[in-house]
């Protein structure tokens, strides 16, 4: 479907790896689970000629000849393909050659060590680095993975980019920390927070949006997972956002979940480059409590950008039925007043989930999409 | 006047264990298996607690999912319900979905706590749990029960857990409040907090019994932390200013969150000990415990171990005789 009709989906972000480009990454031999893995998927979805050599010798149990780069490449095929066969309006590759949204970051990045795990809830981890340097970048990053992406897609590619107060937040603060006077304060501690935004924002992200800009980007998912961590520090989200976005020439969305955003207004308001929230909500939509009533506050504020809407709850293996999707689709259709500003999205990246529950729910969430567009009776205006 | 060391209840799964749980989840490992290295890893803090003179022990509560897990999984009532940012970290609980009046089901949590999961006798250990008014405030409350109520009723129920613990020799009680100090009670609230903690107090008859608060400046909340029926109330000193400290009654006991598990810098023991002198002089505490300012389970694990020696260095200074000053 095009972009123009009611409805349009798009994913968020990650997914999780297959077997096979794991084992295949580590050179190992592929086991017979993860072959079979591989070719199953491969008839679903057609991501690798299977006549071809080199995908013959991978499956044979050569892959410790294969080249890692070679790997990730059918990885991010996979996913690219994984994506459109789901259905999906916009696609990534499932973010397929990168560790960790986090880790990935701030890898491409001067200034940082990396520590160890820190758990984020359950059994899920990241590793969670200091910076111990002044933030510096090289060369902008990732521009290769969007090439991929651009050269292999049939949708619009939508490129996620860690943003910089996430980067911030999840990073223990030593270097600018040490720079004040005295770094036990509170007051110096928040004068640390804010340089070191500024710094990653000017001095890594921004180069890297503008040389993606320049590749044909026009799509780009700000991701900022940590902005409601500390509500009074809404304006710095903002900062961070407005000083890697000046001056660019893109569709920008920011990506926040698991946030009171109520207590992200009205400072957000003044993200003016920003044209979509996407932002979790089904995590938190249950039998008697309406996630979705939570977008009246963008009516409260007068602020009528473009919402991804989060259908899908990543962390639960329940697979939202169609309808469960109409229906969220509907109620927040209801509140917000105007459908044609609603992407439709799982609340965030499906990595935690299996590639088997992760199709299944976002194939639900394409045709949930599509009964609420049908509903609506014909195409209404577009997306804005 | 005594100065104790000791942990404050989660400490980080070291990387063996964070690689075992991940392989537990993607079906690489087994039960027994995770269980085996839960206890190792629990034994090898316990080494880590001796070597830096932490005592009561913890053994790291290193398999409880979140502070409430044990509770919303073995209680009736509960629900363990949607991810949910805890407090200002990067680091989620799964809330839990309270549907009725919550009960107790006898002996179902003692296996949670630190005598059954590593090699430390319970008259060693710190039994950690979260504070009624925490934990009301941080479920999601569908049973019909009043706010006030819930507080009262959970500090009754956690009367209960503290009496079965007390029977099996735990010694030493600590509630974990953060909310205390990052949205403190007023009026009705204020007084059914109280009250849970005279149930509490009850139960725990000579035993020790901290009251933990963190991620907040206690000062707002010092007339409420004063009030408490319990041996010692803990401040975050990186949120509270120590000089606040004048307003804690005189003649009750102290603690001190002297490490920030917000940052891997290693604080200095001269300024930690500078701050509690601070704040000692002016509350005349009859008893100091010193531990980190909040579970350090926000650091990786050899962050967390090479800030602890700040711990043994500061009491040091303060009580250069060996635990009393």
């Amino acid at each position: 479907m095009s972009a123009a009709e009611l409805f349009p989906t798009q994913e968020i972000g990650s997914l999780a790896r297959p077997l096979w480009q794991l084992q295949g990454q580590r050179g190992a031999r592929l086991t017979p689970a993860a072959r079979a893995e591989f070719e199953q998927w491969n008839r679903r979805l057609e991501f690798a000629d299977p006549d071809d050599p080199r995908v013959r010798a991978f499956l044979d149990g050569g892959s410790t000849s294969t080249p890692t780069g070679l790997v990730r490449d059918w990885g991010a095929q996979f996913a690219i393909r994984f994506l459109e066969t789901a259905g999906l309006t916009r696609v990534y590759d499932g973010e397929a050659r990168r560790v960790e949204m986090y880790e990935h970051a701030v890898r491409q990045m001067g200034g940082f060590q990396l520590l160890g795990h820190v758990r984020s809830f359950d059994n899920k981890y990241y590793l969670k680095g200091a910076v111990t340097g002044e933030v510096r970048l090289e060369h902008p990053y990732d521009l290769e993975e969007f090439g991929f992406v651009q050269a292999h897609t049939h949708a619009v590619p939508k490129l996620p980019v860690t943003g910089p107060y996430t980067i911030v937040d999840w990073s223990f603060n030593e270097y600018y920390l040490k720079r004040q006077a005295a770094w036990m304060g509170r007051d110096a501690r928040q004068r640390a927070r804010r340089e070191f935004v500024v710094d990653v924002a000017r001095k890594a992200i921004r180069p890297t949006l503008a040389a993606m800009i320049e590749r044909g980007c026009r799509v780009i998912q700000v991701d900022e997972p940590a902005a409601g961590t500390h509500p009074q520090e809404a304006d710095l989200v903002v900062e961070g956002f407005n000083a890697a976005t000046e001056g660019l020439d893109a569709e920008f969305a920011m990506h926040i979940c698991f946030s009171d955003y109520r207590s992200l207004f009205p400072a957000l308001l003044e993200a003016k480059r920003c044209r979509q929230w996407a932002w979790e909500f089904a995590n938190r939509d249950t039998e008697d409590h309406d996630a979705y009533a939570m977008l009246a506050l963008l009516r409260e504020f007068g602020d009528t950008r473009q919402v991804g809407l989060g259908v899908l709850d990543v962390h639960r293996d329940v697979i939202e039925t169609p309808e469960t999707v109409q229906d969220r689709i509907e109620r927040a259709s209801r509140v917000l007043g105007d459908p044609a500003r609603i992407w439709v999205n799982p609340d965030c990246g499906l990595r935690t989930r299996s590639l088997e529950v992760a199709y299944q729910k976002l194939r639900n969430m394409v045709e949930g999409a599509r009964r609420a567009r049908t509903a609506r009776s014909g195409p209404g205006s577009g997306p804005r | 006047m005594e100065v104790h060391t000791s942990l404050t209840g989660p400490f980080p799964r070291s990387e063996a264990l964070v690689r075992a749980t991940r392989d537990l989840d993607r079906g690489r490992t087994d039960e027994a298996a995770v269980d085996r290295l839960y206890r190792s890893t629990g034994d090898e803090l316990l080494g880590i607690e001796d070597r830096f003179q932490l005592a009561p022990q913890t053994g790291g509560y290193l398999t409880w999912a979140d502070l409430f897990r044990p509770f919303a999984m073995n209680w009736s009532g509960f629900e363990v319900g949607p991810v949910t940012r805890w407090f200002e970290t990067n680091t989620f609980y799964r809330q839990p979905i309270l549907h009725a009046p919550p009960e107790r089901v006898a002996g179902s949590l003692a296996p949670w706590f630190p005598a059954a999961r590593a090699s430390v006798p319970a008259h060693r250990a710190k039994a950690a749990l979260p504070g009624p008014f925490t934990f009301a405030g941080m479920l999601d409350n569908r049973s019909g029960e009043t706010p006030e109520a819930l507080v009262h009723r959970l500090g009754r129920l956690l009367a209960g857990e503290v009496g079965e613990l007390r029977g099996l020799g735990y010694r030493t009680f600590q509630f974990q409040e953060p909310l205390l100090v990052t949205r403190p009670p007023v009026g009705p609230a204020a007084e059914s907090t109280i009250a849970a903690y005279r149930s509490i107090a009850e139960a725990a008859g000579d035993a020790t019994s901290l009251v933990w608060t963190y991620f907040g400046d206690a000062q707002p909340a010092l007339p409420l932390l004063g009030r408490l029926p319990v041996s010692a109330v803990g401040v975050d000193l990186a949120e509270t200013e120590p000089t606040s400290l004048g307003r804690f009654p005189p003649g009750r006991g102290l603690g001190f969150g002297c490490l920030d598990p917000r940052t891997t810098l290693v604080e200095d023991p001269q300024e930690a000990a500078a701050r509690v002198t601070a704040a000692v002089d002016l509350a005349r505490p009859t008893e100091v415990w010193l531990g980190p300012g909040g579970p350090l389970d926000l650091l990786p694990w050899d962050a967390a171990v090479r800030k602890l020696a700040a711990l043994p260095a500061t009491r040091a200074l303060l009580a250069p005789n060996g635990g009393s000053a």
